[in-house]
């Protein structure tokens, strides 16, 4: 599904990543873990052509990202609070982004009903714009409409930060069951080692911008990533 | 403490983002504000010349006295709009061991050294310098000033309470309407009354007492409305607002660029700054009373092509400059989502165009003037969705200055209208239509200009998808330095 190759991001002669190789098939769960610095937003933000490749590319199911435009369709993403408009309430934001893939009132209705549990009434119908929601509640939306239209690839930066212990055990089935029913390739990153190993199918680690571990998620994947990461 | 607070203002406004621009800008504002102040100056010196020649028979400061309500209207609307209050730093200090009422008085104190309470002394002070040299009483001239001084404090701390309260707006409000109606329909002119007081104020230097009262006691009530609301929740920080939900399905028949359309109008209903911008733009529809009722201007047509080009353009300069600036605090989000680069741009180009319509519709007052002026409107709006939208959106390209759009824009801290590239873009925006008017003009006639112009409208809108496919192109060579540059206030 995503194809990288020679991909690096240099900021005046630094380089903050550096991915020679990297192919991350259809349907799976992928999860990204590191320090800060490690080039995980980064990594995001060349998939989502927000920033412009060193050298390198990648191509999203067949498009080259940052040749064609082609991949919006498909492609969803929630990233940070940029990604938010502030000025609407979420429920006008989940109806444009809704709108923007081709569903009505009515489908973005239903859809939001599943998602009743963790939204926890403090969400819908509260009269209140994004801009003014605490960051647990924006983040809830925003990676609610991250998944708004079935996307074929969702990216999700740092999903659980600022959720409550509720929501993120929620989050956890939800982005689970998201890869074992409808074949969707999510890409997460996250700090909380627990959290990812308990999603993601495969973990790749970076450091200082470059591939250390590839690892498929077993029981022992916990372990190696703490043993790995208490230095 | 204050020493401290002194300092980060100090550091606030020497690393703020707009002092760390190109050398160039810098120069401009300096200029800017040089030119602003060198009017205000001339003004003040020039005022009493003015008014001894135009009126001979009246003493100038009793002519003075009886505008200066006017005056103080007029600076009370100005601050309601373009004055920034100080509320959002405060924050931090909260919790650390300072008195409140330290932080409460800094913080009003603050609003006292505001650009806007130094108009005043720019145009009064020299004024009152010209009343001493011809003779005036020395202790009334000094007093009557200083009477100036504090009424414009009372509407430094007057503007923070209605900014901050709603009863004080409402009531303010209809006091105004109802004092300007009244004396509009010459029932009760209470311009008169105000008149002889300010004249009674000039002549007893002693009541000069009561503007001086007036400004403590509008100190006060601002400083125990503040202390009150000294929580996070309350007066302190930025009012949360109920949403107003408005119905805008009604333009969903504008097809595909509905969405965005909707959008827009919510932006700008919803914000303080595009709101801000609106008012202004809505001033430009006065613009063409300064040039049609001119005989000088009339004269030379070619200066009615400008003028008309503002009438109808307001909201299409103003706003449309700024373009994928309104858009930058999720830029990002837009440049993932599934929306084509031209479709974006696309509805930006209808809502010029619907501002445009809008200003054209607003501005049929101008009727009065004749055809030969109104056509010359109709020319002007033709030319402004036709071809001005397109520079305009060109210019957008060029423009990477993000903008907080529920923050007002701060008077000469505001840059975004000194870039050098949005002057040099502006400049076709008006002298094209002065020539494509003034040439057909010159050879044949007054009407054969007026086509001229509309008609390179026509065929702007005739050729909008070749201009837009030609627009995106540079929007999308632009795009990672747009979104670099949009996310640098973000973070």
């Amino acid at each position: 599904m995503i194809q990288t190759t020679e991909l690096s991001k240099k900021y005046s002669g630094i380089t903050v990543l550096n991915i020679p190789s990297l192919e991350i098939p259809k349907g799976q769960s992928f999860g990204l873990v590191g320090n800060n610095g490690a080039g995980k937003t980064t990594y995001f933000n060349l998939l989502l052509d927000l920033i412009k490749p060193t050298t390198g590319h990648i191509i999203n199911n067949e498009i080259q990202v940052n040749k064609s435009e082609k991949w919006k369709p498909f492609t969803a993403a929630f990233i940070d609070e940029s990604f938010l408009i502030g000025y609407l309430t979420a429920e006008e934001y989940f109806y444009f982004i809704g709108e923007l893939r081709g569903m009505n009132k009515v489908d973005i209705d239903t859809f939001l009903e599943q998602f009743k549990d963790i939204f926890n009434d403090e969400i819908l119908g509260k009269k209140k714009y994004l801009r003014d929601l605490s960051k647990g509640n924006q983040k809830k939306a925003g990676i609610v409409a991250a998944l708004i239209g079935s996307p074929e690839v969702i990216i999700l930066d740092e999903p659980f930060a600022n959720l409550d212990p509720t929501t993120q055990i929620r989050l956890k089935k939800l982005l689970r069951d998201l890869t074992l029913n409808s074949n969707s390739t999510v890409l997460i990153s996250s700090h909380d080692l627990g959290h990812v190993t308990e999603v993601c199918e495969r973990i790749v680690v970076l450091e200082k911008g470059n591939i250390v571990k590839d690892i498929q998620t077993s029981d022992e994947t916990l372990q190696e990533l703490e043993a790995y990461f208490s230095v | 403490m204050i020493k401290h607070f002194i300092n980060f203002e100090w550091k606030q406004f020497f690393r703020s983002s707009y002092f760390q621009k190109g050398i160039g800008i810098k120069i401009l504002l300096f200029l800017g504000v040089l030119y602003f102040g060198g009017i205000a100056l001339f003004l003040g010196i020039a005022l009493y010349f003015i008014l001894k020649e135009s009126l001979p028979t009246q003493d100038p400061i009793v002519l003075v006295n009886n505008f200066l309500i006017y005056w103080l209207l007029f600076d009370l609307a100005i601050r309601f709009f373009m004055q920034q209050l100080p509320v959002m730093n405060v924050k931090p200090l909260m919790i650390i061991p300072v008195k409140r009422n330290t932080v409460i008085n800094y913080l009003l104190g603050k609003t006292a050294i505001s650009f806007f309470n130094f108009i005043p002394i720019f145009i009064f002070l020299p004024f009152s310098i010209v009343l001493l040299t011809k003779g005036y009483p020395v202790l009334n001239v000094i007093c009557w000033f200083f009477t100036i001084l504090f009424l414009g404090f009372s509407n430094n701390f007057l503007n923070f309470l209605i900014n901050k309260s709603n009863t004080v707006f409402y009531v303010l409000i209809s006091v105004l309407a109802l004092l300007v109606g009244l004396e509009f329909f010459d029932i009760f002119k209470i311009s008169k009354p105000i008149g002889i007081a300010f004249n009674a104020l000039y002549n007893n230097p002693i009541l000069g007492i009561i503007p001086l009262l007036l400004m403590i006691g509008l100190y006060y009530i601002n400083f125990n409305f503040i202390k009150k609301g000294f929580y996070l929740d309350d007066a302190v920080s930025k009012k949360i607002k109920e949403v107003n939900a408005a119905d805008l399905s009604w333009m969903n028949r504008f097809g595909s660029v509905a969405i965005f359309l909707k959008n827009d109008v919510k932006l700008i209903w919803r914000n303080a700054r595009p709101k801000q911008v609106m008012m202004m733009s809505f001033l430009f529809l006065f613009y063409g009373l300064i040039f049609f009722t001119s005989k000088t201007y009339s004269n030379s047509p070619a200066w009615l092509a400008f003028a008309s080009i503002f009438v109808t353009g307001g909201f299409l300069l103003t706003f449309g400059q700024l373009v994928p600036s309104w858009d930058s605090e999720y830029y990002k989000l837009l440049m993932s989502q599934n929306i084509p680069y031209k479709k974006y741009l696309e509805s930006k180009w209808y809502l010029m165009v619907f501002g445009v319509t809008l200003s054209f519709i607003l501005s049929t007052p101008y009727l009065y003037f004749g055809w030969k002026i109104y056509g010359m409107i109709v020319a002007g709006a033709l030319f402004n969705i036709g071809l001005n939208s397109f520079t305009t959106l060109f210019g957008g390209a060029l423009n990477r200055v993000p903008i907080e759009l529920n923050v007002k824009a701060k008077a000469f801290s505001n840059t975004n209208g000194f870039n050098p590239t949005q002057m040099l873009i502006a400049i076709p925006k008006m002298v094209l239509p002065m020539l494509l008017f003034y040439i057909p003009y010159k050879f044949l006639n007054y009407e054969a200009g007026l086509l001229v112009l509309g008609l390179s409208g026509v065929l702007g809108i005739v050729f909008k998808d070749f201009f837009l496919t030609k627009i995106e192109k540079i929007y999308q060579n632009g795009k990672y330095k747009t979104i670099a540059a949009f996310n640098e206030k973000n973070n």
